[in-house]
């Protein structure tokens, strides 16, 4: 077991009370980037320091925040800057956290990136299920615009930038960019056809900026220690930290924050403890759940970076790591993963549509012990005839995850065609294992657990 | 914006060297190398690519992942391939993606045979099926609408239906409801889909999703026939294809002409066709006996009697053209009056245009044809609604608004379905004072002999800003502007002032009220016009015939296609007239005036008909046979050319064709036209021979020569009148600035509009007499509050002795003081009030009919008449 330590960034003060006010956060140094982007620097400067930093946008795609903001042309048109806060990804909850505990790191980080790609009015876009930390993040707008940090007048340099908390429905689609602009118009939430991409015309068909929360976190950081601070963290590729969250079979689930390039296994095993009863790990999602499964064997030993997970056949995405351990059901965790995106589907396009719909029905009949062999070759070539057809990236992650599933294991998924499969896991008893199979039994009526019913 | 120039560009499509436009899409331009890449969602039609449906990956060099064809604009050196595996899988993976939920039911599907999803499924798709898990169901099929039926496990969700009812007729019903695998096209609560272009929906689907009750069932792919024609039931004169079984049409599709139509019809022209084979059409002559019954009788019968009462009128006859119309038999009309029976008295509208202004007009330069409001950087929609005049012209502003940028101005006397869209508050002026308004607007121009004032100064300053911002401006203007005296004169000098004789791609659209006006006109169906417009002896325009009739000075009517009584100002006076009166009708069905007439012969409808029209921006548009004609109908060309011959004035036509040769031979600015140049686009006229094809018809020195002096600019080519205007303004006053204090009075001020339904084609057509309206009165919500009436209350509403009841609507963005009624409704016509001039109507409260009389106790209670407000009060 090799000691693990976090790096923390965005989580400095993460467990000082109160940092959700602006008054504490302050204290604690916040804002003075702010001040900085806005009075010592130019919005040029600013935007040069986030290109150099080679800031890779946190929400999955991990593309480079600067470059991203460079995008936008200059000029006089309105121009937006959206806040991705639709986190949504199932083992995905670092954003919460952020946003829960550390609301000004973010508002912070929004209004410099907002100066550096001249956009003016800016908006959080946060899932609907995410009450408390709307709440929050309400009151600590409120708390910016009264200390002039928002507004007309950002601190007194003429500059306008105005933010909105708007509230999702509940749809994860609305996590994808292009689907969250129409969403936010106030549209049904599907997802435009690229290009143009949203930098050239994207909100009320504006210029626009979109980032993910952890990303806008970094933004005051890098500002206020420089670019060449900040790539002093992590990989040459993948450079600052990762708030990473840990979930599944592990004893410590949560966030951690750690420098990019950490070996996986003192993730799992050191900072969330390992599974219980030191189980084998059989595989787990380095990247939430649309990432294509690692089994324990080659993924504990990587580098936990966007460069490394792209080399194993996978990726960083959002950076949720979901452990499983040797008692998995890889095939019940294949449709577990299959419903959630069948749900989900917009159904714009035709391959996510019903290549989601067709790979449950097929998952169904393997867990009853009623598929055929030609059932799972089928499986298998529909995830491969939805990877790379779609509109968005929905229907490839489901189908990257089921496919990697059904190559890495496909003798259990042949047991499976035999005898069926009755539950995630054989654990029973009594407690949480209970819970657990009162839960599926729900689900095996129809009930969808992770979308929260319908 | 005015129209873009596209540079050609050379891209390699599966090896071929193609050559298309800059900013063609893939998709359409590996069709210029005869290369087909299947698509379901895409539909320039409807706007930009959406790429849903992934039907149309192809690999582009380069680039790693498929991109789809129908969104990838064509580059210099691109080089595509739509055969190779990695295409071909995906290609297969979508159609078999896409037959997962849908039915296998193509033997009974009306689709079957003519289906896009057939076709692809057979060229492009796997050929086997994997899939084994049950389809998804709903109930099916539902009523979209009461023509539309809708069939949801057929549904391929292409959102084409959702995006026509959102981004082409905005009427924004269709909505996409769920999501994922469970999505489905419905309306809001299930409320039935009613708008008047829905039936394009049916078009657009790419499988047997959307059927209409008018079809399903009645035919098969192989035993039908498509042909083409052209709609004749408005002035859009739409390009149509029927579908023909066992000589009957079955359905009416759109023929796309982007230069007409763009592909649209509305529902009058897809679903009026049951009429043609109806048991209510009159299929042989009839004339009407001693007991005042009509009975049918022979031709020659018919063609005798008809001859014989308009011989006895002599030089006091008169004719009346409307309706479908064509070209060839408003010229044989005029002939018959002018050469057999040496009178002068013709017309083809109610509203009398000054015959030396509309030559003014008509020159080509002033003109401005429906493609232009593509590229229009202004539209004005003035003293017309389209939607009810000329439906598809309607869906063509809002495309030019929506995806052309034009800055979209109205400015009517009633409330405008564009209206939602206008860039300035919209303008309403009151009913007759139209030319108060124009002449205000071409003050601010600038139009010389026009003051820059009035009550309507500040909104004609507004639109004169934004149409003079713009190069490129189109009006679009009704023709019920002759009727305010001097409104087209300064509608004429405003299109001066705004240079629009010196510009290409601006001008003036007038939307007549029937179909063919243009080409009646144009073939000398004018009271002071013949030919190609040229000066003849002028004779009674259509209220002095009806003024003659009802007083003997007329002795006789010939009616081509004509309903005055119903479709006329003052429909109870032409009732009076045609009653005392001899009248020959050329009709498809009985109508309001038939039932006057002494001598009824059948007309054919447009599906049978040989001929042509011309669409009001110059278009010349033939008109074929697509079925024979019911039992013992003829051709009118022929009935005529006989009526002529009897009363001793032979016309050798052999065909149609020769009668349109003729016509051709004295309209000089139609030239020589042949059919086949004509062909099945249309022609022009004003582009067959630019500069030269401008020269008024038989007469020579122009129609304006005698108005406007010897040196009438309308003699001189297009090229030299850019000199200088063509005509000056003469000196009378330009044009009334209100209407005279007499006709102020009290009372509201009458207008009226011709309902898109309350006509002949929908009574006649069993799928649309769900549409046909019954009276209302348009009020605006201070007056009728003023009168104590709320939306929806039965009135009488009186002028000048007569009346009719109406229900109270109570409508936005009236002007106060402004009441509508609807002409044409089947009882309660608003053109027994609605005489053509201005009226003052009064208003009572009726009790409601029948049920809960407890409203108003005893019922009739006199509302005390309100004031005219003030001027400005708007």
């Amino acid at each position: 077991m090799a000691a693990a330590a976090e790096t923390r960034m965005l989580f400095r003060n993460i467990d000082e009370p109160r940092l959700a006010s602006i008054r504490t956060y302050k204290r604690l140094g916040g804002y003075r980037a702010v001040q900085k982007a806005f009075k010592e620097m130019a919005p040029e400067q600013v935007l040069k320091e986030l290109d150099d930093s080679g800031l890779r946008g946190r929400g999955g795609a991990g593309f480079s925040m600067g470059k991203k903001a460079s995008f936008l042309p200059r000029g006089d048109m309105d121009k937006y800057l959206c806040c991705n806060a639709d986190e949504s990804e199932p083992g995905a909850f670092k954003d919460r956290e952020l946003m829960q505990k550390n609301p000004h790191q973010l508002i912070e980080g929004i209004i410099i990136a907002a100066r550096a790609a001249g956009a003016n009015r800016c908006f959080i876009f946060i899932r609907g299920e995410y009450d408390l930390q709307g709440d929050i993040l309400d009151k600590a707008v409120e708390e910016a615009y009264d200390a002039g940090l928002l507004g007309s007048d950002v601190l007194g340099s003429g500059e306008q930038v105005e933010l909105v908390v708007h509230r999702g429905a509940g749809a994860y689609i609305c996590g994808e960019e292009t689907a969250l602009l129409d969403s936010l118009e106030g549209k049904r939430g599907n997802p435009r056809l690229k290009p143009p991409f949203p930098a050239v015309q994207g909100l009320y068909g504006g210029p626009t900026l979109i980032n993910n929360v952890e990303t806008l976190s970094n933004v005051p950081h890098i500002i206020s220690s420089g670019a060449e601070w900040f790539k002093s963290f992590g990989t040459e590729e993948s450079p600052g930290t990762k708030v990473v969250s840990v979930s599944g079979d592990v004893r410590r689930p949560g966030n951690y924050e750690v420098e990019l390039g950490i070996q996986t296994r003192k993730l799992i095993n050191g900072l969330a403890g390992g599974t219980v009863g030191r189980r084998k790990v059989k595989c787990f999602f380095p990247g939430g759940s649309s990432s294509p499964v690692l089994t324990g064997e080659e993924g504990l030993d990587l580098p936990y970076s966007f460069e490394a997970m792209a080399e194993a056949g996978s990726m960083l995405g959002s950076g949720s790591i979901i452990v499983c351990d040797e008692r998995t059901s890889i095939v019940q965790l294949a449709l577990r993963t299959a419903r959630f995106y069948h749900h989900e589907s917009c159904g714009k396009c035709t391959p996510c549509r019903e290549g989601t719909n067709w790979t449950v029905k097929m998952l169904e009949r393997m867990v009853r012990g009623e598929a055929t062999p030609i059932d799972l070759d089928t499986v298998a070539s529909v995830q491969t005839n939805i990877i790379g057809h779609c509109l968005c990236v929905l229907g490839d992650s489901m189908a990257a995850p089921v496919g990697s599933m059904v190559e890495k294991f496909r003798p259990e998924f042949e047991q499976a065609l035999e005898r069926g499969v009755p539950s995630l896991n054989d654990r029973g008893g009594a407690g949480r294992g209970a819970q657990r199979k009162g839960r599926e039994a729900r689900e095996e009526a129809g009930h969808l657990s992770m979308a929260g019913g319908r | 914006m005015s129209q873009p120039i596209r540079n050609a560009v050379t891209l390699v499509v599966d090896g071929r060297e193609v050559v298309a436009p800059e900013g063609t899409m893939v998709v359409d331009a590996a069709k210029m190398g005869d290369i087909e890449i299947p698509v379901f969602c895409y539909e320039p039609k409807l706007g930009d690519p959406v790429g849903a449906c992934r039907m149309c990956l192809v690999e582009i060099e380069g680039i790693p992942k498929l991109q789809t064809a129908c969104s990838t604009p064509v580059r210099d050196g691109m080089v595509v391939y739509t055969q190779t595996d990695q295409v071909k899988q995906a290609q297969n993976a979508v159609v078999e993606f896409l037959l997962v939920n849908h039915p296998l039911d193509c033997p009974v599907c009306d689709k079957g045979g003519e289906c896009p999803l057939q076709d692809i499924a057979m060229g492009w798709g796997p050929g086997k099926s994997r899939m084994t898990d049950p389809k998804r169901h709903f109930q099916k099929p539902l009523e979209l609408s009461p023509l539309v039926a809708i069939d949801r496990e057929r549904c391929i969700l292409c959102y084409r239906c959702v995006r026509f009812s959102q981004e082409v007729a905005e009427d924004e019903q269709l909505q996409l409801h769920e999501r994922g695998d469970r999505s489905f096209v419905g309306t809001f609560d299930d409320r039935p889909y009613i708008a008047p272009f829905h039936g394009n929906i049916i078009e657009l689907c790419p499988v047997g999703a959307l059927t209409t009750y008018t079809y399903r069932f009645r035919a098969r792919p192989w035993d039908i026939e498509q042909a083409g024609s052209v709609c004749t039931l408005c002035p859009s004169q739409c390009n149509v294809a029927f579908t023909v079984r066992d000589e009957r049409v079955m359905r009416v599709l759109a023929r796309d002409n982007h230069a007409v139509d763009d592909g649209w019809l509305c529902d009058k022209g897809r679903f009026g066709f049951q009429m043609f084979a109806s048991e209510e059409r009159i299929t042989e002559p009839m004339m009407r006996g001693g007991g005042g019954e009509l009975s049918p009788v022979s031709w020659e019968q018919a063609i005798e009697a008809a001859a014989a009462g308009l011989r006895r009128a002599g030089a006091s006859a008169a004719a009346l053209a409307g309706g479908g119309t064509g070209n060839e038999e408003g010229y044989l009309a005029q002939r018959i009056m002018r050469e057999a029976l040496g009178s002068p008295n013709i017309d083809c509208s109610p509203n009398s245009p000054d015959p030396a202004l509309l030559a003014e007009l008509a020159r080509p330069e002033l003109g401005a044809k429906v493609a232009d409001l593509d590229y229009a950087g202004a539209i004005l929609v003035l003293g017309t609604d389209p939607l009810h005049e000329m439906p598809i012209l309607d869906l063509r502003i809002r495309k030019a608004a929506r995806r052309g940028g034009a800055r979209l101005l109205v400015a009517t006397e009633r409330p405008n379905a564009l209206d939602g869209g206008a860039v300035v508050d919209p303008v309403r002026f009151a009913p007759g004072e139209s030319a108060a308004f124009i002449s205000a607007l071409a003050g601010a121009l600038g139009a010389p002999g026009y003051e820059d004032g009035g009550s309507y100064a500040k909104q004609a300053a507004e639109i004169a800003a934004a149409l003079s911002s713009v190069p490129d401006p189109v009006i679009v203007w009704g023709e019920r502007l002759w009727r305010d005296q001097g409104a087209a004169r300064a509608l004429h000098d405003l299109a001066r002032a705004l240079e629009m004789h010196q510009r290409i791609g601006t001008g003036l659209l007038e939307v007549p009220e029937g179909a063919n006006t243009r080409g009646l006109r144009e073939a000398g169906m004018l009271p002071a016009g013949g030919p190609g417009l040229g000066p003849v002896a002028a004779g009674r325009d259509a209220a002095a015939i009806r003024d003659g009739l009802a007083g003997g000075e007329v002795g006789a009517l010939l009616l081509l296609g004509a309903d005055p009584v119903r479709e006329y100002p003052g429909g109870g006076a032409w009732k009076q007239a045609l009653s005392s009166s001899f009248v020959v009708s050329f009709a498809l069905t009985e109508d309001e005036s038939t039932a006057h007439a002494n001598v009824v012969f059948p007309a054919e409808s447009h599906a049978e008909k040989e001929g042509t029209v011309t669409h009001p921006d110059g278009r010349i548009q033939r008109v074929r046979p697509n079925v024979p004609h019911p039992r013992d109908v003829r051709p009118t060309w022929w009935a005529l050319t006989e009526i002529s011959r009897a009363l001793g004035n032979p016309l050798t036509f052999g065909t149609a064709e020769d009668v349109f040769a003729a016509l051709c031979a004295e309209v000089p600015f139609y030239g020589e036209t042949a059919y086949e140049e004509i062909g099945g686009q249309g022609l022009r006229w004003q582009e067959r021979d630019p500069g030269e094809s401008w020269v008024p018809g038989r007469g020579g020195g122009g129609p304006g020569a005698a108005a406007y002096g010897a040196d009438s600019a309308a003699t001189r080519p297009p090229s030299e009148s850019g000199s200088g205007p063509a005509y000056a303004p003469t000196a009378a006053t330009p044009g009334p600035r209100s209407e005279s204090e007499e006709a102020r009075g009290s009372g509201l001020a009458l207008g009226s509009y011709r309902d898109l339904w309350a006509s002949e084609v929908t009574r006649r057509n069993p799928s649309l007499r769900f549409l046909m309206p019954t009276q209302r009165l348009e009020l605006a919500a201070k007056d009728a509050k003023e009168l104590g009436l709320e939306d929806g209350d039965p009135v009488t509403v009186s002028a000048g002795g007569v009346s009719v009841e109406a229900r109270v609507s109570v409508k936005e963005r009236m002007r106060p003081g402004a009441a509508f009624l609807i002409e044409g409704t089947e009882s309660d016509n608003g053109n027994v009030l609605a005489t053509g001039s201005p009226q003052r109507i009064s208003v009572e409260k009726r009790a409601e009919p029948e049920s809960n009389g407890s409203g108003n106790g005893n019922g009739r209670v006199k509302i005390v008449e309100t004031p005219m407000p003030a001027e400005g009060a708007v």
